[in-house]
Formats: structure tokens, C-alpha cells, sequence
């Protein structure tokens, strides 16, 4: 068994693997991830995921219900990492399988993929709890910037962690973003990563007063001119685990089931098969006696 | 970056279990968005047994008795409660509403937005059953609020760079509060005990906005803080979301009522939390304490605190706080540094030409 096939094994079991083999592992992730265009070419059939949010045990979950890599052939649509328990794991896991199956798996970036959003919601922590450093941080940082930040199913279907970006009309203008670096704060690479889809006309910007919200009309325009059927995105959390919008024009996959282990939705996966026919497949949290996490009682106390 | 966890609280010691059922270990696995690790790294192991029986001692000393809901498994939702002294207190814990849910919610409420994460079957109410009295707090009633507030947006830290790009043809249109801030500081009731024994719930068919037989009257008098330090035993606790959004990843608003029963009082929190990261923290406290009294046919006497504190980023620079927003992953955390706005203490009252309802 390489060393390669031994840390999948041990990172399937919820282990991290050790500081000096994850430097290696992201090392020769780079090598690959380099090469992968902006919008990667992505044949069917595959199964999209959404979200993971560090869910290790419900991430194990998908695979269960959704065949393992390499028999099936994966898309995730980023945020791996925050919020959950596991990001260590989960990501590793993803990686490394990445590093061993590259055209099986295709990993494209979310917007929880970058220093500043890790440093506030968990990932950072998380490193620094179980390595005693932010060395592991920096190296999956790292190749945060490597990640592609799109993808192309047989020229019909488009996939983003978040969404449209007022600056890009046709896909050809995503190729040339030069993506190794962090999220910036505004600009197209920014807006695939961050914007949402909503029932209004045109652009709006957020009340937030920052991100884009696209309406029905903008995606209609967006796919005729590009010759594609459907634009599949993540980035928000649906109870039912999947969410059609504009007469099918866009769907939304959320792959974190009980997210925040308390929200009690269901997630969802997207499986294409050859001809591009649709299935969605809805599975449940994993159960509580599958997890590592201990249970406990909740602790009474003493507020004020 | 200074390291976050140095400057976080150890986890809370563990205390009586509230309830011997097992229904809160998903909830307990699964802590806050806020503070994933302070539960995560609590010692695994409790010595249930002796908490248990711990705490039927002081139940049956108070003359205490559980109340247990109809769907009381270990991994779905939970109703569960104390008879005390007169009081009956519940809560009730469910999963966030669906899309259909939702959909109906917006049309109640007349807007097209709602948190993220909105638990809306869950509440918790404390129901005097000699006066009829019932206080309670649910999250339709808090966005109700919410709504009629209607505070201009804040806008996000990145926002000022945007304004300066974004073309005229991509201005804000929907303007609401996204952050979800709301005056609410629960709603009272007077009810027969033919409603208040129905588990029945009727939302908004009683507002609060309409004339109410109970009035909080300015007063005084102070939650006595220092008693409610000592370390008396925890005959019933539970902490209630209401609703909760990750405002796209900006920060985080939380809606959330936490409630501890001993044997001599009731105490109770719920608080408003809303960081918007770089930008302001705001927090609205609502705090309400019962002590019980010998004869629990007598007008309970409530007292209610309710604190508003606010600051922006550049206010806790310049008051030497530190501004990293991970470093208040916790609204604790918060509450100790932010700037008083608003603050007083009311009683609850029964207005004279309403007759009790005594059973």
C-alpha cells in the first residue's frame, strides 16, 4: 500500500495526518491544481455536492449514499472547511483524494476558502487545536489559491460556489482571472464566489451593501449566450437540501445535512448521469452512534 | 494574529442533568455557532448517575416535578418542562421551519425576508397558573417586532469600497434590516386554565400590541444579581434559539432565551446578538426574575431589566479593546466590553379592572 492509499485509510477514520505529510500532500496538490483551468472541464456523468462546512461524519455520509471516489465521480462546490468539528479531516480527505484519483474528483474553491473567512469561523482554530501551530493553516491556505473557481459539465451545465458576476457575460472571461490569490474583496473572482440569486430584476447590490444578488432575466441572458442549460451553486442553506429557481434555470445543493448539528435540514446531491439526466439524492445527518464525538448532557449554567 | 483560544472562558462545570432523557445530545454535540469549541472540549464523561439523583433530591425537596413532551426521542425534537410552585415552565426545541413553512411565515409577516435559521416552532413560556399570567417568547413574534422597528441596513466592512464601484444601475433595492434586530423582549398573556392546559399554540391571536391586562410598570427595584450567584442547585435549564442567521458570512445575529429554575426563583435571558464583523456589535438584553412566594395564589412578582448596549469596531479601538472579530466568537465575551445604551427595570403589573382567573 503506498503512503499515499495509507493516509486515505487513516483520514477516512476521522485521523489527521501528521504536519510534515500534510506539507507533502499540499505540495503535490499544487502540482495538480496548477494546471486546472478557472472553469475545469468536467465530464458526465458526476455527482455535485454542495456545502460540507467541516461535517466529517455526514461528508462520510455522502459517500455512502453516493458511491465512493473513484467508482463515482465527484464535483464539490467549496466550502469544505468552518463552522463544523472536522475541517481538518474533511479537507485532507478531499485532497488527498484528490492527489490520488485527479480526474475522478474535481474540488473548485467556496468563499470559506481564504485566510480572512477562516481566521473568524473555525478552520484557523481548529489547526491550531490539533497541531499546536498554524503551520497546517498556512499550507491549506496555500493551495486554497490554487483551486479552480468553476466548472464545465459537457459544455451544458455551469457550476460556481456562489454565483454570476456583473463584469462576466460570457465563461470565456472567467479563464482569464489570474485566481492565485486571496479572495479579493469586489471583482469578478470575488462575485463567483459570494453572490446569490434572487427574485428580483438585474443586479442589486446586497442591503448588506456589499455582493451581488442576480435576478431570473440575468440568468436567462447568461446561459443563452453561453450555450448552457442550467447553472449549479451552493452557498446557501436549503431544509430540503436542494432548491430549484427560475424555471430551472438555477439550482442551489446543500450538502451539509443538520447543519450546525442542530438545524435539522436534510442535504442533497446532484447526480448526472452520461446523458445529463437528473437525479437528486437526499440523505439524512449520520446517526449519532457513527460519530466521534462524545455525547454529553448539556451543562446547566449559572447566567446572569 | 494573537492566538483566539487564550482568551477564551474554560467550559461550563457540569451541573445537574435537567432532564434523565437523552434528547439533548445532539444538541449538546452540536454547540452554538459561537462557541464551537467550549462544549467540544468539555470532559466527556459526567457522573450522570449522582447528578441524577442529585437532582431528584432537590426536586422533591421543592416539591418539583418534571414535565416530559409526547415526542420526547433522543435525536428529534423535545418539549419539556417544571411544575413549581405555581409556575408551569416549558420549552420547546424543533428544527428550522421548511420552505413551505417559510413561504407562509412571509406572507404573516408581509416581507420577503427572513433569518437564515429560523426556529419557529420553538418557544418557552412560564405560565402562573393561579393568576393566568403566561410570559413567553417565540421567534414570530420577535420578527413581528423586527419588522415594525425596520432599522436602516448596517453596512458590511466591505461596503465602503463598493459603494465607491458599484454603477448606479446596481444600487441596494431591498433595503430591509438584514441584521434582524428586534425590540423584543417577549410577549405576556392573561389566559383561563382551559387555554393554559391546552398544549394548543396561538401565536399572534393574543398580541401584545393589543390591550393586555398586564403592563410593566417602571420601578425601583433591581434584579438582585448577587443572590443569583450562589451556586443553588439547577432544578430545570434549557437554552432556546429563535432564530439565528450567519448574515452571508459577515457576522452573526442570534435570537436566544436561556432560562434556570431553583428552588427559590425563576431567572431568565434572552438576548439579541449581533456582530457585524469590522463593523458594530449590538446586544439587547432582556432579563426576568420571579422569586416564589409561600402562597403561589398570590400575583407573582416579576421583575423585568432590559439593557441595550452597542458599539462600533473603532469605538473598542479607541477603548483599547482588541477588534479581531474571532476574538468575540461569544456574545459573554461582548457584553463585558460594550458601551450601555439604554437601560431600565419595570414590574409586572395586573391592571385593577381585570379579574383574576383564579382555578
Amino acid at each position: 500500500m503506498s503512503d499515499l492509499d495509507r493516509q486515505i485509510e487513516q483520514l477516512k477514520r476521522c485521523e489527521p495526518l501528521k504536519e510534515s505529510e500534510v506539507k507533502t500532500l499540499c505540495l503535490k496538490a499544487m502540482e495538480i491544481l496548477v494546471e486546472e483551468s478557472n472553469v475545469q472541464r468536467v465530464d458526465a456523468p458526476v455527482t455535485i455536492c454542495g456545502d460540507i462546512h467541516g461535517q466529517f461524519y455526514d461528508m462520510k455520509e455522502l459517500f455512502r449514499v453516493g458511491g465512493d471516489c473513484p467508482q463515482t465521480n465527484y464535483l464539490f462546490l467549496g466550502d469544505f472547511v468552518d463552522r463544523g468539528f472536522y475541517s481538518v479531516e474533511t479537507f485532507l480527505l478531499l485532497l488527498a483524494l484528490k492527489v490520488r484519483y485527479p480526474d475522478r474528483i474535481t474540488l473548485i474553491r467556496g468563499n470559506h476558502e481564504s485566510r480572512q473567512i477562516t481566521q473568524v469561523y473555525g478552520f484557523y482554530d481548529e489547526c491550531l487545536r490539533k497541531y499546536g501551530s498554524v503551520n497546517v493553516w498556512r499550507y491549506c491556505t496555500d493551495i486554497f489559491d490554487y483551486l479552480s473557481l468553476s466548472a464545465l459539465i459537457d459544455n451544458r451545465i455551469f457550476s460556481v460556489h456562489g454565483g454570476l458576476s456583473p463584469s462576466i457575460t460570457s465563461i470565456d472571461q472567467i479563464r482569464t482571472i489570474d485566481r492565485k490569490q486571496e479572495v479579493p474583496h469586489d471583482g469578478a473572482m470575488c462575485d463567483l464566489l459570494w453572490s446569490d440569486p434572487e427574485d428580483i430584476e438585474g443586479w442589486n447590490l446586497s442591503p448588506r451593501g456589499a455582493g451581488f444578488l442576480f435576478g431570473g432575466n440575468v440568468v436567462t441572458t447568461f446561459n443563452h449566450a453561453n450555450k448552457i442549460e442550467l447553472i449549479c451553486r451552493a452557498h446557501q442553506l436549503v431544509m430540503e437540501g436542494y432548491k430549484w429557481m427560475f424555471n430551472n434555470q438555477v439550482v442551489t445543493v446543500w450538502s451539509a445535512p443538520n447543519y450546525c448539528y442542530r438545524c435539522g435540514n436534510v442535504a442533497a446531491i446532484l447526480e448526472l448521469d452520461e446523458h445529463l439526466n437528473k437525479k437528486f439524492t437526499v440523505f439524512e445527518a449520520a446517526p449519532q452512534d457513527a460519530r466521534g464525538a462524545p455525547s454529553k448532557k448539556p451543562a446547566p449554567d449559572y447566567f446572569l | 494574529m494573537a492566538s483566539p483560544t487564550t482568551t477564551r472562558p474554560p467550559p461550563p462545570a457540569p451541573r445537574f442533568s435537567s432532564s434523565p432523557d437523552a434528547a439533548a445530545q445532539t444538541e449538546d454535540e452540536a454547540p452554538s455557532l459561537s462557541s464551537p469549541k467550549t462544549r467540544e472540549s468539555s470532559p466527556a464523561c459526567f457522573d450522570f448517575q449522582d447528578d441524577e439523583s442529585r437532582q431528584k433530591i432537590a426536586l422533591k425537596a421543592a416539591g418539583a416535578q418534571l414535565i416530559h413532551g409526547p415526542c420526547d426521542d433522543a435525536q428529534g425534537p423535545r418539549l419539556h418542562g417544571l411544575l413549581v410552585k405555581g409556575w408551569r415552565i416549558q420549552s420547546n426545541k424543533h428544527f428550522i421551519l421548511t420552505m413551505d413553512e417559510r413561504e407562509r411565515w412571509e406572507k404573516m409577516l408581509g416581507t420577503t425576508h427572513l433569518p437564515e435559521m429560523l426556529f419557529g416552532n420553538n418557544f418557552l413560556e412560564l405560565a402562573h397558573l393561579a393568576t393566568g399570567i403566561k410570559i413567553k417568547f417565540n421567534a414570530l413574534e420577535a420578527l413581528h417586532d423586527w419588522k415594525q422597528e425596520n432599522l436602516p441596513p448596517v453596512e458590511v466592512s466591505a461596503a465602503a469600497k463598493w459603494r465607491f464601484c458599484s454603477k448606479p444601475s446596481q444600487q441596494v433595492i431591498l433595503d430591509y434590516d438584514y441584521t434582524f434586530t428586534t425590540p423584543y423582549s417577549g410577549s405576556e398573556t392573561i389566559e383561563t386554565e382551559e387555554e393554559l392546559s391546552s398544549h394548543g399554540r396561538s401565536f399572534m391571536t393574543t398580541d401584545h400590541a393589543t390591550s393586555s391586562p398586564i403592563q410593566w410598570v417602571d420601578c425601583d427595584d433591581k434584579i438582585d444579581l448577587v443572590a443569583l450567584r450562589a451556586k443553588d442547585p439547577i432544578l430545570f435549564y434549557d437554552e432556546v434559539v429563535l432564530y439565528e442567521d450567519e448574515l452571508a458570512d459577515n457576522g452573526v445575529s442570534l435570537l436566544s432565551v436561556k432560562v434556570r429554575v431553583m428552588p427559590s426563583c425563576w431567572f431568565l435571558l434572552l438576548r439579541f446578538w449581533l456582530r457585524v464583523d469590522g463593523v458594530l456589535m449590538r446586544l439587547r438584553d432582556t432579563r426576568m426574575h420571579c422569586s416564589f412566594q409561600n402562597d403561589s395564589n398570590k400575583a407573582p412578582v416579576v421583575i423585568r431589566e432590559r439593557c441595550h448596549k452597542e458599539d462600533t469596531f473603532s469605538a473598542l479601538a479607541l477603548n483599547g479593546f482588541p477588534v479581531d472579530s474571532s476574538l468575540y466568537f461569544d456574545s459573554a465575551v461582548a457584553s463585558d466590553r460594550l458601551t450601555v445604551r439604554k437601560q431600565h427595570c419595570e414590574k409586572l403589573t395586573l391592571k385593577e379592572t381585570n379579574p383574576k382567573r383564579v382555578s
